[in-house]
């Protein structure tokens, strides 16, 4: 029984260590400006306020910016898991020729870093006349996102057994329907966990936001926090923290409720090579 | 292989599956293929990144950048970052993990708590760091001070060793919920019946975490770090944000040496260099990684 | 306005003028609905104001154009310009990038030239040289200046310094040191210099350079780092370094600004945003505040200001070039101007003089209340310079925006003060470096 608790203390004394830094963001976020700079730093803030939501609400862009994020999350994520379950449901069920080959490029394609495809992408994205849109960003985070969409995809796929699909085709569904009415709800947590991780991906995307976009009608929240907020004559951190808090709220409120689907799914499929 | 004695069905399966991959293959070209191309293309010459015109130069950028000290030191530097960073998320995830596969006072709530570092963005991540990490008004310097650790406020981001430490850490707690993610997945899946037979053998909890849980967990670990090793090699975002490569160039690694070359000197040919040996540095890893493990496999 | 704007600047640039002058009828040059991109590093909400008041009259003077306004940052326009540039997508004008950036975009033919302009908002009107950093090496002008700043003022508090006992404010080396320690108690440090490897690093140094009588350049741009005054500005650097923050290792504007405005150093380095940013984060020190030149070795030496020029520049691939010359010319109206001056300051410091003895500009809390200091800072940034043109027998450097950007300098610093490495190997290859990217 003791033991029990002591290990119970542990695990949650490392919980609290690692989510410390949300704790502090939070509490930074409420401390009004002199008392920001207050050395040393309160630990509690003498006084809470909430004018940094407000300010950032009322008088900057972050909403235009949250908007953005959402939207081009979203797209990507929608864009992204269709194609890849299309893909991996063909790469794992199906047979023709090149098909090894083309399971290695995609993992090649994982070492590809960003650094180097930007500029030939800009290129091209203006030449199709989208620079400077929230579907510009969709196309570039593609680059990264789907191949690791697609891998994962095909794991779960290859989780999923044979038999079922054989059985539907004997019973006279065609290929694409056996696919509707079969792999598609096994594959579900997969498609679920595959979508978050795509989610997160995009949503906290940084360089290719930097260069790619430079309007704020289509500027996601990271960069536009960090353009917005950090300049060369000041660093606003209350707002910075308020912003960060903002940020992250959401997707822990999502994810708290998805959490055993992206445990679920991960472990269903098995994470195979 | 098609065979000629393939049937009409098999055929019309085939096609299926190649219109399926289509829109795959077509993205990855578009996306992928069409500028990694260019991009060896362009570290043929030398450019001026915002025209980008320039003058055929062949392999003379190769030539180089092999002999400038300054690869060599990014290159070690992001050796020891990767190394440094996918030891200790490996490490402290798997515990991590373990622990959070027991039984503890509101699971749900702590694993919430664990896997939040990896939801938010390296944005935020950096941010907060960086003001925890604050001289004058961070609070990691006055915790440290009360406890009685240090005299004097410590410089976490501009000097060595402390730099490089302290985005090893940063990256370890921003990544590590990704292996919790995963293994904690693996974990659930191990047949409790394994754990008993282990118990009516004797073994005591270290010796089934050796002999049941590690070869379970296996397989799910090699592509894990595997992952891991790629994106952490050639993760920009938060090295960039945290120290900008500095002291000097202590942690500047291999993709902060490429956007300096294209952005700050304005030389994308010489970028695109480096980007392709670095790729070529990572092939080379993986296809040694994905040897080796396939053999132990055999 | 219009009217003003057609009479006083008539001739001088005659498609703009006629535009204005008739701007009542339709405009046929613009059939189209026209939209102006543009980009701006400094964007502070106040700022954003302004110009959004200086949009709204040029599009109610104007029908038919539009105006949007974009914000780049110090650390990003390099990328984000460079990607608009190679794609053609580029905005039609950009202001407040720091003289030095403009004239390397302006050598490889990325930018138009503004002799026009500078015309239109009239020649005579502009401080005495205040357009010679944009002169290119064809003779044309590359840019014009929006606003002139004092970046490395020395910023004192009275009330420390009279607790610490110290008389006057420093002028040399020596004093400025002496009244560091003497000021740097109970958590409090001498000054935020900053040792990071960013460009506030490298452009503070190099004023540190010349405040020991050295130099970067020769004038005809031969790499001469390697001098007595750089030697002895480390040295000097380096003895600051226990009076500065510990963190100072990273240390942007940002963060140095902040260290001063706080009272977490007992001086600062920074340009007149000081006051505003004291009005607003601790007006306690508002009345003991005060600025002056930086120090240097000596007396002898004469003081070196850092400006960054902020710039105003077309680039060449605007669809819109004429009207974004009318638009840049309209930025200096007054009223607009005025606003926009204001919206910083003290920072934000006029170029032209007619805007200086207007007393719409004077009228302004804090020009008023620190009516000394600005003037002060007007006068040193008329006078001021920087590594694209680092004294007036210098040859304007094009390099100069690679020579910030690539850091060799930064990295010198951060050899030497942090690393304690050898100054005579690091200083040798430093000039290397520099070499390197001068032969680009």
């Amino acid at each position: 029984m003791i033991r029990r608790i002591l290990f119970n203390l542990m695990a949650w004394g490392i919980v609290l260590a690692v989510a410390f830094p949300l704790f502090w963001m939070l509490v930074t976020s409420v401390k009004p400006q002199f008392e920001l700079f207050r050395r040393p730093p309160t630990m509690l803030p003498e006084t809470v306020t909430f004018e940094h939501y407000w300010r950032l609400i009322s008088q900057t862009n972050f909403l235009t910016y949250f908007r953005n994020s959402v939207v081009l999350s979203l797209s990507t994520t929608f864009v992204v898991v269709g194609i890849a379950t299309l893909g991996a449901y063909s790469l794992v069920r199906f047979r023709y020729r090149g098909r090894e080959s083309l399971a290695f490029l995609v993992l090649f394609t994982y070492l590809l870093p960003s650094v180097v495809l930007i500029i030939p992408l800009y290129l091209m994205l203006v030449s199709l006349g989208l620079s400077n849109t929230i579907f510009s960003l969709v196309i570039a985070y593609t680059t990264f996102a789907l191949p690791y969409a697609l891998w994962l995809l095909r794991s779960f796929m290859a989780g999923i057994p044979e038999d079922l699909e054989s059985a539907a085709l004997v019973d006279g569904a065609s290929r694409l329907g056996a696919f509707k009415d079969v792999i598609l709800p096994q594959l579900l947590p997969g498609i679920i966990s595959t979508a978050l991780f795509t989610f997160i991906l995009s949503w906290n995307e940084y360089l290719y936001a930097l260069v790619l976009v430079n309007s704020d009608s289509a500027r996601p929240l990271t960069t536009g926090v960090m353009n917005m907020l950090i300049s060369s004559f000041n660093i606003e951190w209350s707002l910075l923290m308020a912003a960060s808090v903002m940020m992250s709220v959401p997707l822990i409120i999502v994810f708290a409720f998805l959490q055993s689907y992206l445990t679920r799914g991960f472990g269903a499929g098995g994470v195979k090579g | 292989m098609p065979l000629p004695t393939q049937t009409a069905l098999e055929r019309q399966y085939s096609l299926l599956g190649l219109m399926l991959i289509a829109p795959t293959v077509m993205v990855f070209c578009a996306v992928i293929v069409y500028p990694l191309i260019s991009a060896i293309y362009l570290s043929l010459f030398q450019i001026y990144t915002p025209t980008l015109q320039g003058s055929w130069v062949g392999l003379d950028n190769y030539k180089v950048l092999l002999a400038k000290g300054e690869f060599w030191t990014s290159l070690k530097n992001n050796l020891i970052w990767t190394v440094g960073t996918l030891t200790l998320q490996i490490v402290f995830g798997v515990l991590m993990a373990l622990v959070l596969h027991q039984n503890i006072w509101f699971r749900s709530l702590a694993r919430s708590l664990i896997l939040f570092p990896y939801f938010i963005s390296t944005v935020v991540a950096v941010l907060v760091w960086r003001w925890l990490f604050n001289d004058l008004y961070g609070i990691m310097n006055h915790l440290m001070m009360m406890a009685g650790l240090i005299d004097f406020p410590i410089d976490y981001l501009g000097s060595m060793p402390n730099a490089m430490i302290s985005v090893i850490l940063v990256g370890a707690w921003k990544y590590f919920p990704f292996v919790v993610i995963a293994v904690l997945a693996r974990l659930q899946t191990i047949p409790d019946a394994l754990y008993e037979a282990a118990r009516i053998d004797g073994a005591g909890p270290i010796a089934r975490f050796f002999d049941v849980t590690l070869p379970q967990l296996r397989d799910v670990l090699v592509v894990i770090i595997m992952l891991r090793a790629i994106w952490d090699f050639k993760e920009f975002d938060l090295i960039f944000l945290l120290t900008g490569g500095g002291p000097v160039i202590a942690t500047q690694t291999l993709p902060l040496l490429v956007y300096k070359e294209a952005f700050a000197l304005n030389q994308m040919g010489m970028a695109a260099a480096y980007a392709v040996v670095m790729m070529a540095i990572m092939l080379v890893f993986m296809i040694v990684y994905i040897r080796r493990t396939r053999d132990k496999d055999a | 306005m219009i009217n003003k704007f057609g009479l006083t600047r008539r001739g001088a640039l005659q498609g703009m003028a006629a535009t204005a002058a008739l701007s009542s009828l339709p405009v046929r040059a613009f059939a189209q609905d026209v939209t102006l991109r543009w980009w701006s590093p400094q964007a502070a909400p106040a700022q954003l104001e302004a110009y959004r008041f200086q949009i709204a009259q040029f599009e109610a003077m104007h029908p038919g154009f539009r105006v949007v306004f974009e914000t780049t940052s110090d650390e990003g326009y390099a990328p984000q310009l460079a990607a608009a540039f190679s794609s053609g997508e580029v905005p039609d004008i950009v202001t407040h990038l720091p003289s030095f950036a403009v004239q390397s975009y302006y050598a490889n033919g990325l930018i138009e030239p503004l002799n026009d302009v500078i015309e239109a908002i009239g020649i005579d009107d502009f401080y005495p040289g205040a357009n010679n950093v944009f002169r290119a090496a064809d003779g044309n002008y590359c840019a014009t200046g929006i606003g002139n700043s004092a970046a490395n003022m020395l910023w004192v508090r009275h009330d420390l310094m009279r607790e610490a006992g110290v008389d006057k404010i420093p002028e040399t080396w020596d004093e400025l040191r002496a009244a560091c320690q003497s000021m740097q108690t109970g958590g409090i440090f001498g000054a935020p210099l900053p040792y990071g490897r960013n460009s506030m690093t490298s452009l503070i140094f190099i004023g540190f350079i010349h405040q020991a009588g050295g130099h970067v350049f020769t004038p005809d741009l031969e790499v001469d780092i390697d001098n007595e005054g750089t030697r002895n500005a480390l040295e000097f650097y380096k003895a600051m370094r226990e009076l500065c923050p510990p963190g100072a290792t990273n240390y942007s504007w940002g963060d140095s600004l902040t260290a001063f405005v706080s009272g977490a150093t007992a001086t600062g380095i920074y340009t007149g945003r000081v006051l505003a940013n004291v009005r607003d984060q601790n007006p306690g020190i508002a009345d003991e505040i005060t600025c002056a030149t930086y120090p240097r070795i000596s007396t002898d030496v004469s003081p070196w200001t850092f400006n960054d020029f902020a710039s105003v520049f077309i680039p060449a691939q605007s669809r819109n070039i004429e009207a974004a010359k009318m638009f840049a010319a309209f930025l200096f109206e007054p009223e607009g101007y005025i606003k926009q001056l204001h919206a910083a300051p003290g920072h934000v410091l006029p170029l032209l003089q007619s805007i200086n003895n207007n007393p719409m500009y004077q009228d302004n809390d804090i020009i008023r209340k620190y009516s000394d200091e600005v003037e002060l800072m007007s006068q040193s940034a008329a006078n001021g310079f920087n590594l694209g043109y680092e004294s007036a027998e210098h040859t304007s450097n094009e390099k100069a925006g690679e020579v910030i950007n690539a850091g060799p300098i930064a990295d010198l610093v951060q050899r030497v003060v942090l690393n304690d490495e050898n100054v005579d190997t690091v200083l040798g290859e430093t000039a290397t470096a520099i070499e390197a990217i001068m032969r680009g």
